[in-house]
């Protein structure tokens, strides 16, 4: 960093420090937000339609900005990770690729037939889908080591996975029709119940935060 | 016993690695060994049932929200539901919330179009990939309310009398995660219709909204999707391209019970060695 820059960034620090706007400018833009975004919900209005116009377009260049940001960010720890000789060969393969794919979007676009398609189709579907895949494998050998009767709970756990397990499969159905009936009430029931309880206090527990952005009072987002 | 108990109790993990490997690979070479049929559930039969009702000139919204990482339950319910919009003649717009599924989306329209059937589909004018937009799903909402074309800067025959989000006539999400829980949040806001194709194990995350009426269907992992295979075969689609679910039941049939057994195996060595416990 040359030395003007070192001299502005210490004066635009110093400034506010001095006015003590560092984190009150950020608390006071979320304090707009959140009040905005919630009257928006009650009245609708051409003031608010630009508003949410506003953000949108607003948040789609701090996006890009973002995606901008964390193509430097991969490229600056894959070069240091070259220079210094850390997992070397890791890091020139993954450069390699990622900037093989970013030539041949450029030159041949990526519809589908292209070299870019080419690669998607026969490089990332095969090795994201054999990544999920591998789960299969890890919950049949979890199920065998933890999946035990050591409660009334577990037992309770247990007989629903097993009823639910066989109602998703054709099977269930072909041993007694009324398998499908079971485990649509179990979903309907008591997962539904439990699912509805995890959402209220997670709802609560957003508008609590909601309310506490609104009043300023919520720091933990500025580093505080 | 005692040796029989200390034998599965130091099973290799990679026996019964080996074991699901084969389990999911057998039935796809024996078709028939478990070609038992099943009932079709409610909440498939609403979604084939709303797309059914949908006249010529129709549009719907579908949310492509699954990587490859899921095509092996989302792509052939994805499938048969464009498909099934298709043979309505309804129109077909395609967002994609992640960069990396936009390839899987597209290669799944051009295997489509490889149908006799289907070849006369074209983009821009049935259907349109709408890409991806790096924002929230309510801010999308909120503009595609305000200029629907406009949103995602695309051009179209396919456009024609879509001025906003109001004329579209059905928005499905297909997902593996609580991903269109952002639609549903605004769903009763905008008083759009939706329905949702998700994996078995996100399944449960919905059903309370299906209790509310805030989705009208639902597509429940690679069974729904067989379901709605079968629906579509029995209303005529032929079986030659309409199968891909369906293929995977008695894989799907085969590794669960080989999941049955291994548990009932944790379970008989738990309660042996309880037992041994106590009389000692």
């Amino acid at each position: 960093m040359d030395v003007f820059s070192r001299y502005f960034i210490h004066k635009v620090n110093t400034n506010l420090r001095i006015l003590n706007m560092k984190k009150e400018i950020p608390i006071l833009i979320g304090v707009f937000a959140t009040v905005g975004w919630f009257l928006e919900f009650f009245f609708a209005g051409t003031f608010f339609e630009n508003w949410k116009l506003f953000f949108t377009r607003g948040f789609m260049s701090v996006a890009v900005v973002g995606l901008l940001v964390g193509i430097v960010n991969v490229l600056l720890v894959n070069y240091s990770k070259i220079k210094y000789n850390n997992d070397r060969w890791y890091s020139i393969y993954q450069m390699s690729i990622i900037l093989l794919m970013v030539a041949f979007a450029s030159l041949r676009g990526v519809s589908p037939g292209t070299p870019f398609d080419a690669m998607y189709t026969y490089g990332f579907i095969p090795l994201d889908a054999t990544v999920f895949s591998l789960l299969a494998f890890y919950v049949a050998s979890a199920s065998y080591r933890a999946f035990k009767i050591k409660s009334v709970e577990s037992s309770f756990l247990l007989v629903a996975a097993i009823l639910i397990m066989l109602s998703k499969m054709p099977l269930g159905e072909a041993m007694w029709d009324k398998i499908p009936v079971i485990g649509e009430w179990i979903m309907d029931g008591p997962t539904s119940a439990g699912k509805r309880a995890i959402m209220f206090g997670a709802y609560l527990g957003g508008l609590t935060m909601m309310i506490r952005i609104a009043f300023g009072l919520e720091k933990s987002h500025l580093s505080d | 016993m005692e040796k029989i108990v200390l034998f599965l109790k130091r099973i290799d993990r990679r026996w019964i690695f080996l074991l699901i490997f084969l389990s999911c690979i057998i039935p796809f070479w024996i078709p028939s060994l478990f070609n038992q049929k099943f009932s079709t559930s409610k909440e498939t039969q609403r979604v084939y049932d709303i797309v059914d009702g949908l006249k010529e000139g129709d549009a719907v919204f579908i949310d492509w929200d699954f990587n490859p990482t899921l095509q092996a339950e989302l792509l052939p319910m994805a499938e048969q539901f464009i498909k099934q919009c298709f043979d309505k003649k309804v129109r077909v717009f395609i967002y994609y919330p992640f960069i990396s599924a936009i390839s899987l989306g597209e290669n799944a329209l051009v295997n489509i179009k490889k149908e006799e059937k289907y070849s006369y589909i074209e983009n821009g004018v049935d259907f349109i990939h709408l890409g991806y937009l790096p924002i929230y799903t309510d801010m999308m909402l909120f503009s595609m309310y305000s200029d629907f074309k406009s949103t995602f800067g695309k051009e179209g025959k396919i456009f024609k009398g879509i001025k906003t989000f109001k004329d579209i006539s059905y928005l499905m999400s297909f997902a593996g995660s609580n991903y269109p829980e952002s639609y549903i949040l605004l769903q009763r806001r905008f008083g759009f219709k939706m329905g949702v194709g998700v994996t078995a194990v996100s399944g449960p995350d919905f059903v309370p909204y299906l209790q509310t009426g805030q989705l009208d269907g639902m597509i429940f992992g690679l069974k729904g999707a067989a379901e709605y295979e079968n629906l579509r075969i029995s209303h005529g689609a032929q079986k030659k391209h309409n199968m891909k679910a369906n293929a995977g039941m008695a894989s799907l049939t085969l590794s669960h019970l080989i999941m049955f057994l291994f548990i009932g195996i944790g379970n008989f060595i738990y309660f042996y060695e309880k037992k041994y416990k106590k009389s000692n």
